[in-house]
């Protein structure tokens, strides 16, 4: 294991950009604002609880990692405006009662210092919406659902910002890139196989499916539904299949895209069916789990994945914000399972918090000045490069969800760890638990462009 | 009119019923009917593949149940605890001797003090937990890498043995007497238990388990593709590989368990035990003992499920959420009945499966056809197809 971290760490240099940063200790990336008050002796806590034991589990662990990194950084190197940072969080082990009762202990206990929120789920999203409202309390979320958002109407914009853009736009954008690409996707039919909640069912909205036939992509009308816990999904896929797809699309994460990946190999028709997904398929944890089906050229059956990517990934070390965050994680120790997107995107976000904090307080004047709606209005007002450009936070005219995404393909290394492997003949093999292992790359497809706005069509 | 009605109202009701079944056999024909023979012939394989596994958990559940009346709902988590530990032992190269001594000795240490701590005070059977302890430990930690399936295999049963006797010795055993409904309750709080420990030792990231995989490749099987009955079928139909040795180690599971309870003295034993605990231990069956075996034999049950079921998907928390898909096999096949747990595994696997070919987009195999069915059934026989019919005087 420990050298298939070493190997992991060397395809960082893919591109040839590691300016030193082994030796060097990398500056923070950010043009944060400068602190006009001093808050030596205080704490400026973030707050935050979410899903760390149930469903979602395995993408959100590395969420406390980043945290706890980044605070003990931040603490390292003077504070917040001298003020001390720390976190206070729950884990509510995915269940709505347990989400509400750890906001209702939030609330009670901390009524003065809460003013920012961060949450993790669209289900949380739903379910405090209109409590964030009532108590004036603004959140941060990864990616929010039009409902938590925007309100039922998709019009109303609430308390919670989305650090992604809402799923139904990431998939209108992934419709603008296949209509973009016929040489790749001809005559393409989009079929949904997808998990049953609500971040699975996002994207297969009607008001989808009417823009993306606008574009020339068909999208069929019937979403094929599996659980997470599902060890067989023929019938899902073959129904996709016969219903005239041939583009499969899911919101799922970890062994969801490995296990529609390994089932169209099992079937053959892994040249003949694309596969693309919301940006959690783009994450380590599938790039690892899809390797235990190959598919006839031998590499693993999720080569070749097609998802969003609408922030900075692990592989672009050119970029300061990657270095920064990849030499924090290095310093730290931290293992290959976390370093996926929530642990990389946690220091955007604790970044945006502090930018958000320093500018609400320099603006009232004191830290006990600021509320909740000051706050707001900070975040609302905000056009900010997240980590100097990790991720872009816009929330202006209304907006509470990015609006800025890419399209990125799941690749595996080749053996110079120069770029992406042809077959098993050219590629990295490394000594993993079961054996060999490829090395997962995300390859950039496109530039960051504007997402299509398609909630409350 | 109303006169009539009463004097033949069973019948009127299983008229009434068998309406209902027909109507519901014509809609599904005539939902199949447009479908290739392919997809039938394959949605029944897989249906009756993953039903196995379903009543391998399944069965974990019986054995409980049959044996001491209680419904296990810590099952799915002895599911993870078991796979997680399998997976310790079989991804690390290098298995830590204090470590697999120190999980020998408490299994050891448990088993021999199932009756009383104060075995311990003889000589003899100290030499045998000792001796036993290092056995194990051997076991574990012999050679290297490429004996990672002995290791793996001792490991969890070891684990399993310790989960299944601390389980029992420390939440159950002290209800004994009590109402069972405490007891039913006491396996909920056994699941949020073994949730935490299972969080604090493996953490909650998705752990690969390659169990299936071909060692040439180091990829999952290929599976069988029925090339040769193509053209009869109109199509390919493909059976996996690791769901047929799931399956088949399902069935010899069940008829080990069978030949158990049939025709042992401890199977006969746990039967009567759970017929009525202080009945039981009045005329002299040790009923301590036996709840210990049973609980560590469930225990064993629900490891082999949840290492099947983890290198099938990948080890993590939601595996135990299979044991929740498994109670409607469970109702439906009878909760005493060991047939009835394999027999309501597959008629579920393939219900979700046909439920799934039918309608995927408003998840009817998962969420409705498997209830419908468990309706149906229960309603005409409400003990569960293989059910014990229980008769009491009042």
């Amino acid at each position: 294991m420990k050298k298939l971290c070493l190997l992991l760490a060397l395809l960082l240099v893919v591109g040839g950009a590691l300016p030193g940063m082994a030796q060097d200790m990398m500056e923070y990336p950010s043009d944060l604002t400068e602190c006009e008050v001093d808050l030596t002796g205080e704490t400026v806590n973030i707050f935050h609880f979410g899903d760390l034991s149930g469903p979602y589990a395995f993408i959100t662990q590395p969420i406390i990692s980043a945290m706890t990194d980044a605070i003990r950084y931040w603490n390292s190197h003077g504070g917040i405006c001298g003020a001390e940072l720390g976190q206070i969080y729950e884990d509510t082990g995915g269940s709505r009662e347990a989400a509400q009762s750890a906001y209702d202990r939030f609330t009670s206990h901390y009524p003065d210092e809460l003013d920012l929120l961060l949450l993790y789920s669209s289900d949380d999203g739903e379910l405090l919406r209109e409590q964030l409202a009532e108590d004036e309390i603004v959140s941060l979320i990864a990616a929010g659902s039009i409902e938590s958002l925007y309100g039922e109407d998709g019009q109303t914009p609430g308390w919670l910002f989305a650090s992604n853009p809402l799923y139904i736009n990431q998939f209108g954008f992934f419709c603008q890139f296949v209509a973009a690409s016929p040489e790749t996707f001809p005559d393409p039919v989009i079929g949904f196989v997808t998990w049953p909640n609500a971040f699975g069912r996002a994207g297969t909205e009607p008001a989808a499916r009417e823009y993306c036939a606008s574009l020339g992509v068909n999208v069929l009308e019937e979403p094929q539904f599996f659980l997470p816990t599902d060890t067989d999904i023929l019938t899902q896929v073959q129904n996709a299949i016969d219903g005239g797809a041939n583009i499969i699309y899911s919101n799922s994460l970890a062994t969801g895209p490995a296990l529609i990946a390994g089932t169209l190999v099992d079937l053959g028709l892994e040249e003949d069916i694309k596969l693309a997904g919301v940006n959690w398929v783009m994450d380590t944890t599938v790039g690892l789990l899809g390797q235990r089906v190959l598919k006839p050229n031998g590499l693993p059956a999720v080569d070749g994945m097609f998802g969003s990517m609408p922030f900075r990934w692990w592989t672009e070390l050119s970029h300061p914000a990657v270095q920064f965050v990849y030499q924090q994680f290095t310093l730290n120790e931290r293992g290959i399972t976390e370093q996926n997107i929530a642990y990389l995107v946690s220091w955007g976000v604790i970044d945006s918090i502090i930018e958000a904090t320093i500018r609400t307080m320099n603006r009232m004047g004191s830290l006990d000045a600021v509320t909740g709606a000051d706050m707001r209005e900070t975040v609302e007002s905000m056009d900010y490069a997240v980590l100097g450009g990790l991720m872009h936070h816009r929330f202006e005219e209304g907006m509470r969800d990015a609006t800025m995404n890419r399209i990125a393909v799941l690749k595996y290394a080749n053996a110079t760890m120069t770029g992406p492997a042809t077959g098993p003949g050219d590629a990295m093999l490394v000594d993993g638990p079961s054996g060999k292992m490829f090395v997962p790359l995300v390859v950039p497809l496109t530039d960051f462009m504007e997402v299509p706005q398609l909630r409350g069509r | 009119m109303t006169e009539y009605i009463n004097r033949n109202k069973r019948q009127l009701t299983w008229l009434l019923y068998a309406i209902a079944a027909v109507a519901l056999a014509l809609f599904v024909g005539d939902q199949l009917a447009g479908l290739k023979a392919a997809r039938i012939v394959q949605t029944l394989i897989s249906g009756v593949l993953v039903g196995g596994v379903y009543g391998l958990v399944a069965l974990g559940i019986v054995v409980i149940n049959k044996a001491s009346g209680v419904f296990n709902f810590a099952h799915g988590w002895m599911m993870v605890v078991g796979g997680m530990i399998f997976w310790s032992f079989f991804t690390v190269s290098e298995i830590s001797l204090a470590g697999a001594g120190l999980l020998s000795a408490a299994t050891m240490f448990m088993i021999m003090t199932t009756v009383s701590y104060r075995n311990l005070l003889e000589q003899r059977n100290l030499l045998i937990a000792a001796g036993g302890a290092i056995g194990l430990t051997a076991l574990m930690t012999v050679g290297g890498i490429d004996w990672r399936w002995l290791h793996a295999l001792t490991g969890t049963f070891a684990g399993a043995i310790l989960t299944g006797l601390a389980v029992e010795r420390f939440t159950i055993r002290p209800l004994i007497g009590q109402p069972l409904f405490t007891a039913v309750l006491m396996t909920l709080a056994v699941a949020e238990v073994l949730h935490g420990v299972t969080q604090i030792a493996w953490g909650t990231v998705e752990l690969h388990l390659p169990i299936f995989v071909d060692p040439q490749t180091s990829s999952r099987f290929k599976p069988i593709r029925l090339e040769g009955l193509r053209e009869a079928l109109d199509g390919l139909a493909i059976i996996r590989v690791e769901l047929v040795i799931a399956f088949a180690l399902a069935i010899v599971a069940f008829i080990g368990f069978i030949l158990f309870f049939r025709y042992t003295s401890v199977g006969l034993a746990m039967r009567a035990t759970s017929e009525d605990q202080q009945l039981a231990q009045s005329v002299g069956l040790r009923v301590r003992v036996i709840l210990a075996i049973t609980w560590a034999a469930a225990a064993f049950l629900a490891s082999i499920a949840g290492v099947l079921q983890g290198g099938a998907v990948g080890l993590s928390l939601n595996i135990s959420f299979v044991a929740l898909r498994v109670f409607p096999a469970v109702l439906l096949g009878g909760l005493e009945s060991i047939t009835g747990a394999l027999v309501g595994g597959i008629i579920i696997g393939i219900v979700e499966q046909f439920g799934t070919l039918i309608n995927s987009s408003e998840q009817a195999g998962t969420n409705l056809a498997p209830y419908v069915v468990l309706m149906l059934v229960l309603v005409i026989r409400p003990d569960g197809l293989f059910g014990e019919k229980r008769i009491e005087r009042i």
